[in-house]
């Protein structure tokens, strides 16, 4: 057996997953989501604003929830400094005196805690969580109301983009969130959302409470909270059209730190107390085919990368010992042809690159979809070049770190 | 049914649809590699027998005429590589490659020996290389050696390199084998009549050539 067969299974399954999510996104559920017009009804409503070490970016971030449209009378922003010991708190202090402000302080005590504090103080109907790096678009709330006139629904996701995208691996996520977006509307139309992102994720808040609120969730809140809501039989919904940009880490070691906080965070809940999830016929899309297959992705980006790696030094070793004592100029430089004959095309790679065009495509919808402003071409081309060589570093650390009980703090 | 249970039905559909084309398109691809390689085969085949017609035919003064293998040479070396490829891409046991390897070896044959007579015709001393090779995974020094005799064949375009797989079970070749007294140790070379086993290295290699037989004017062959 040749070891690129190693590979096939996974190729056919992430060729089987993207079928399922354009095939989803074409089915009638998904088409009414995109046709929801947004609804005129304004509940009561708290956005709350956890915020450690955020002096650079909260007051952006209020006020884009000030520009919101929506009536004054109706949305609170609710800011909680957990504990900051940078000028967070000073940042707040502009905001006292705005009557549709709350600013509270309290020691640190973790994300979870500052988000328990704002539900804690707050009556609205809905509240809903923005993290402190992150910006809304002014209708962005209007659309995220409309999911709850279904009373079924008691949670509702946000589209998410990176905020003014500078380097190369800023456009590469970008492209990557675009690809989040496209997943987030095709798995809410089958009640198969495993995750409440923090920028701009909403809660009916009687469910909140009655569910008891946030948890530390082995660092990811968001992802602990969307998993309750499911096991207990909840919908979780998705407005694609609800605009919101987050802060990207800008360097590969920021972005690793950040990506294995979220990989081990679903690892540990996942294979932990919500175990009984995968699997379950009664938890339909999610437990038979999203959870099944997140936990797979992360075992193919592994073993892939291992198969890459190995194939790589395989060919680079025999290429060097082949070409031993002959002059550079022969050895190293091209001297092919462009023939069709020597076409390199195998069975694994062709499949590889449908694979890739697939993600291509499903980042291009999720753009159409969310109707994100923006040129989107360096994302696709930084994505199609870096993110198969990024992903695995992260999930191996992730998956080291729960295999080996290492726990991290969230930024170490 | 429900709406996960279709979606993914479909998703299944087409995803073997998906694979199926993909196997198809690579066996398409491959056939018409084959059919390609049958083409060259053919074509040489007519050059090689009209380039010994035509040495019959001007016996009496060969050197006189056009007739040179050179060019069939050069044809030769091409369906040689791309028949490496298309062994490497099928399969060293594809029954089609192993036909083509075949018609190949005797097409070698046959142009060695025109080579030879012209050469003794014309009183010209063509260098040529007659290389052994297995790919049965005996002989570890095989690629090396092949590489070295490209290198060698692209920077000397008047040197002739002719190769064979020891184990192909051709009644022509075991005979060539047989005449020109080849050991079963891989690799080896017979380079102008002389018999060298082995490849440590280029440099050893170059030392088995005649002297001031490796240059990179091309041959009147």
């Amino acid at each position: 057996m040749s070891p690129e067969m190693l590979a096939y299974p996974f190729l056919f399954t992430a060729i089987f997953f993207e079928s399922f999510v354009l095939v989803t996104l074409l089915s009638k559920p998904a088409r009414e989501a995109r046709e929801r017009i947004k609804n005129t009804s304004t509940p009561s409503v708290a956005v709350i604003v956890p915020c450690w070490n955020e002096a650079s970016t909260v007051e952006a971030t209020c006020d884009s929830l000030l520009d919101l449209d929506y009536p004054k009378d109706k949305l609170e922003i609710i800011l909680v400094d957990d504990g900051s010991t940078d000028a967070t708190q000073e940042a707040m202090a502009r905001f006292e005196k705005n009557p549709q402000v709350r600013v509270i302080s309290k020691e640190n005590g973790g994300k979870h805690t500052a988000l328990n504090t704002g539900i804690a103080v707050t009556s609205a109907e809905l509240v809903g969580c923005l993290d402190a790096d992150s910006f809304v678009e002014k209708g962005a709330l209007r659309e995220i109301v409309s999911c709850f006139h279904n009373q079924q629904v008691v949670a509702a996701t946000a589209a998410m983009s990176v905020h003014k995208p500078k380097n190369i691996l800023q456009h590469m996520q970008n492209a990557e969130y675009s690809f989040g977006i496209t997943l987030r509307h095709a798995f809410a139309s089958v009640n198969g959302l495993y995750v409440t992102p923090g920028p701009f994720s909403f809660y009916r808040r009687e469910t909140i409470n009655k569910l008891g609120g946030f948890r530390y969730g082995h660092q990811t809140e968001d992802m602990e909270m969307a998993l309750r809501i499911q096991r207990e039989g909840y919908g979780i919904e998705n407005a694609p059209r609800a605009r919101v940009y987050t802060k990207a880490p800008s360097t590969i070691s920021e972005l690793i730190k950040q990506r294995t906080r979220w990989i081990s965070g679903f690892l540990r809940n996942i294979l932990g107390e919500y175990r009984s999830l995968i699997g379950s016929k009664s938890h339909g899309a999610l437990g038979m085919l999203v959870l099944p297959t997140a936990l797979l992705s992360i075992a193919s980006g592994i073993l892939l990368f291992a198969l890459m790696l190995f194939l790589f030094a395989r060919n680079a070793v025999s290429a060097l010992e082949v070409r031993a004592g002959i002059p550079f100029s022969y050895a190293f430089l091209p001297h092919g042809t462009l023939d069709w004959f020597y076409l390199p095309a195998s069975f694994y790679i062709l499949l590889a690159v449908i694979v890739l065009l697939a993600s291509v495509a499903l980042i291009v919808v999720g753009k159409r979809v969310s109707k994100t402003p923006g040129n989107m071409a360096l994302g696709l081309v930084s994505y199609t070049l870096l993110y198969g060589l990024v992903v695995p570093l992260w999930l191996i650390r992730a998956t080291s770190d729960v295999a080996l009980g290492k726990r991290r703090g969230w930024r170490y | 049914m429900s709406l996960v249970a279709r979606n993914a039905l479909i998703a299944l559909f087409i995803t073997l649809a998906i694979s199926g084309t993909v196997a198809y398109a690579i066996n398409y691809l491959n056939s018409a590699r084959v059919s390609e390689l049958s083409a060259i085969e053919e074509q040489l085949s007519i050059d090689s027998l009209s380039l010994e017609t035509q040495f019959s035919l001007l016996e009496s003064a060969p050197c006189d005429s056009s007739a040179s293998s050179a060019t069939l040479t050069t044809e030769l070396a091409d369906f040689g590589s791309r028949l490496a490829y298309a062994e490497n891409q099928l399969g060293s046991d594809n029954s089609q490659v192993i036909r083509l390897k075949e018609r190949y070896s005797l097409l070698e044959i046959r142009d060695y020996l025109i080579t030879k007579q012209l050469a003794q015709a014309c009183k010209t001393k063509p260098v040529t290389v007659l290389y052994f090779y297995s790919n049965a995974g005996d002989c570890d020094n095989c690629d090396k050696a092949g590489y070295a005799l490209s290198y060698l064949r692209n920077t000397y375009p008047a040197l002739r390199v002719y190769s064979f797989d020891y184990n192909l079970d051709l009644g022509a070749l075991k005979t060539f084998i047989a005449v020109t007294k080849v050991k079963n140790s891989m690799p080896a070379f017979i380079i102008n009549d002389k018999h060298y086993y082995g490849f440590t290295s280029l440099e050893d290699l170059e030392k088995q050539f005649p002297k001031g037989a490796l240059s990179t004017t091309t041959s009147k062959l």
